[in-house]
């Protein structure tokens, strides 16, 4: 009897959790899987503002075709690989490759971010 | 991302200074999240070992003693995971209220509550005639199974905040 409603717990507890996590896929944001990998971007753009705030970082830069929302990484990781606070001013020229969100058309996460010729890793 | 924009309550968190170095101190937000793992591996590990006791690991284990024992570790779980989930909430308020996993997660704390509540205030009352080597009664095991299953759905709607 000690087995058989373990056996019914363990699936319960499992179940939910896989079924959370898969009603919810479809509109994922904030992970790398809600950026569309198969479609890379390459942008070059003046920046508007920026943002040094967890849970991540995150410019506004004006190209000519339009403006995007570009997700960025934590801060600590940014500073940790010598992109601080003050390298994304406003009216910077940066460059950043990255993938279109999913869901946002004018979001799109940074897989790099080039600054004044430096090119700074966000993953 | 965008300028805070809600209930004014939310939006006077959000602006607080407290909130603000939230988001800029550089280590104040890691520190924060790690408080809440730390925290809810107290209050969910020391629940589970419970709930499997329940369901008939380890029978030789006087079920109160077990009790005794763990609870008063979840309680300090709880101690920690509070303070730094309202620390993260402050946050993001506005963003928060308005994604259904948080309100998933606040409603699964409160029926695991409520369910660690019925189990203390009635089922619980017996255990003298189920303290060891006997099956607990069918109340227990299934508030033991309920248990299971909300933990893992709050932890997993917490995790999933950040997805949506």
């Amino acid at each position: 009897m000690f087995r058989s409603t373990i056996l019914r717990a363990a699936p319960a507890a499992v179940g939910l959790a896989i079924g959370l996590a898969g009603a919810t896929a479809a509109i994922a944001h904030h992970g790398w899987s809600g950026y569309d990998a198969s479609k890379p971007l390459t942008v070059t753009g003046t920046i508007k503002v920026a943002g040094y705030e967890h849970p991540h970082g995150y410019v506004r830069l004006e190209t000519k075709e339009k403006t995007w929302v570009v997700t960025l990484a934590p801060p600590s990781r940014m500073e940790n690989r010598g992109l601080p606070a003050a390298t994304l001013k406003d009216g910077a020229q940066a460059t950043v490759m990255g993938y279109p969100s999913r869901t946002d058309p004018d979001e799109m996460r940074a897989e790099w971010i080039a600054i004044d010729g430096k090119t700074t890793q966000l993953r | 991302m965008h300028p805070p924009e809600g209930p004014a309550w939310l939006v006077a968190l959000e602006s607080s200074g407290f909130a603000a170095a939230m988001r800029h101190w550089l280590w104040l937000y890691p520190f924060v999240e790690i408080t809440h793992i730390l925290g809810f591996v107290l209050l969910v590990g020391a629940a589970v070992m419970f709930d499997l006791r329940l369901l008939g690991v380890s029978p030789r284990i006087p079920v109160s003693d077990l009790a005794r024992h763990l609870l008063p570790w979840s309680r300090i779980g709880l101690g920690f995971v509070a303070p730094s989930g309202l620390a993260m909430f402050s946050a993001h308020a506005t963003e928060w209220i308005a994604n259904p996993a948080f309100w998933v997660k606040l409603s699964l704390i409160a029926l695991a509550g409520i369910n660690a509540w019925t189990f203390h205030r009635w089922t619980f009352q017996s255990v003298a005639t189920w303290e060891r080597n006997t099956p607990a009664p069918a109340a227990a095991r299934a508030s033991a199974v309920a248990s299971l299953a909300l933990w893992t759905g709050v932890v997993t709607c917490g995790r999933l905040l950040a997805y949506l």
